[in-house]
Parts: C-alpha cells; structure tokens; sequence
C-alpha cells in the first residue's frame, strides 16, 4: 500500500501517527483517506473550498505532484507521499 | 517557547553573515517536549529567489523534503525556519506572512553592517494574516 508520511507538527491530528498506509489509488484519495481518518487535520491542508492550502505541497516519492498530474497522480504499493510546505519571505 | 542550542545557533548565525548582504535560510531540527521546542542543528538552505536576494528568500519544497528525511534519520523532527533581514529588524514582515506555513517557527535574524544584531521567533496563523512572537532563548553570539 501507499505511504504519506505525516509532518511533525501534524501528527497532533493524527493520533501521534508519524506515517499512515492508505488504500487509495491516486494522491487524491490518499489524502481524502487521511482526512476522513482524521478529521482534524482536514484545516490544515484544504481550504473551505477543497483546495489545497497555498503553503501545502505534495510529492509523490521525489516528484512534485504539480508537475505529475496534481490530484490525480497514480499511487501505488511502494509509493510514498510527502506534505510539504511551501516557505518563502522577505523583509 | 523556543530553544536553539550552541551548535544550531553558530551555524545559523555564520550563514546568515556570510550571505549578508543577501537573505539567508534555512532549516531547524530538533524536539518538541510539550511547549519546548528545542532546536539541536540547523540546515543552512540556499536562497531561491530569483530576484534580488536582498529583500527576498525562497526555499525550494525539494530542499525542505530532505531536510524533513534527515530529521527523521537522526531521531529528530523539522520544527522551524530561519531566515536573515540584512539591515532591518527582526519582524515578521508582509511578504513572510503571506509565504507562511502555520505549521512551524520562523526564527528572523537581524543582520546589521554584516553582523548579526538580534533575532525574534514568530508563529503565523493558518490564515496567513498575524503572526504571534513566540518566546525564544539562543547562546550568546
Ligand atoms: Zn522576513
């Protein structure tokens, strides 16, 4: 099964969980596994809309999804999926 | 409230002179043990921002991702941001915020003349519209 691993301070919302198997066939449904197991974490990667929060991006093992094939890229056993934030500032 | 040690802080403070006058960033590792977040080694990251450096950083998602495996290889977990304000103070400015993650510490040192000055430890919210200044304790430089 896919793998998303779960940032530090998410794992608050998820049981403590560092990483989380998921069943689901595309980035997709792997992240709405997630958030259905775990409510809570929910606000803090989508928008009221269901989109994805402008500070959250997401890998696919070493691939930016946004260059695969965003919320449809196919995930299979082996995979895993990475949050990652999205960081940049000035003065 | 956040803690980095010597080590963390020495190399946080050296790439943050050393790319003056340009910003600096980079990455925090460490623990978190209630509401102390200890800051154990720093990850200097190089600056992305295509444009004029002085007033800009970006980090690359891709360096993020390796600084988050390497926490996870040592025990540790990534628990903040650093960045530098070459002759400016250390706030939490406009364009920090709206390129925030709610997630983290975004440590802001303040560079002047080349040396470093003070810094301030700042927490943004999910909205990306106020960020609270979280208590902080660092070495002396
Ligand atoms: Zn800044």
């Amino acid at each position: 099964m896919p793998k998303i691993m779960i940032p530090t301070p998410l794992r608050q919302f998820a049981d403590k969980k560092d990483a989380m198997e998921v069943r689901g066939t595309t980035v997709g449904e792997a992240l709405a596994e997630l958030t259905a197991a775990h409510p809570d974490m929910k606000k803090n990667l989508f928008t009221d809309e269901g989109k994805l929060r402008s500070f959250v991006n997401v890998y696919v093992n070493d691939e930016d999804i946004r260059f695969l094939e965003k919320d449809k890229t196919p995930v299979a056993a082996g995979d895993t999926i990475s949050i990652v934030p999205s960081i940049a500032g000035g003065i | 409230m956040i803690k980095i040690e010597q080590e963390a802080w020495r190399l946080m403070v050296d790439h943050a002179q050393k790319t003056y006058p340009n910003e600096c960033c980079g990455a925090m590792l460490g623990l978190i043990e209630g509401d102390v977040k200890t800051v154990r080694t720093a990850l200097p990251l190089e600056n992305a921002y295509p444009g004029a450096q002085r007033e800009r950083y970006e980090l690359r998602s891709e360096d993020l991702l390796v600084a988050e495996r390497e926490a996870r290889k040592n025990g540790m977990d990534l628990i903040g941001i650093f960045h530098s304000h070459p002759d400016c103070d250390a706030y939490f400015s406009k364009t920090d915020l709206e390129n925030s993650c709610p997630w983290y510490s975004f440590v802001v040192l303040s560079i002047q003349k080349g040396q470093f000055h003070h810094a301030n430890s700042w927490l943004p919210n999910m909205e990306q519209t106020e960020a609270a200044k979280e208590e902080l304790e660092h070495p002396h430089a």
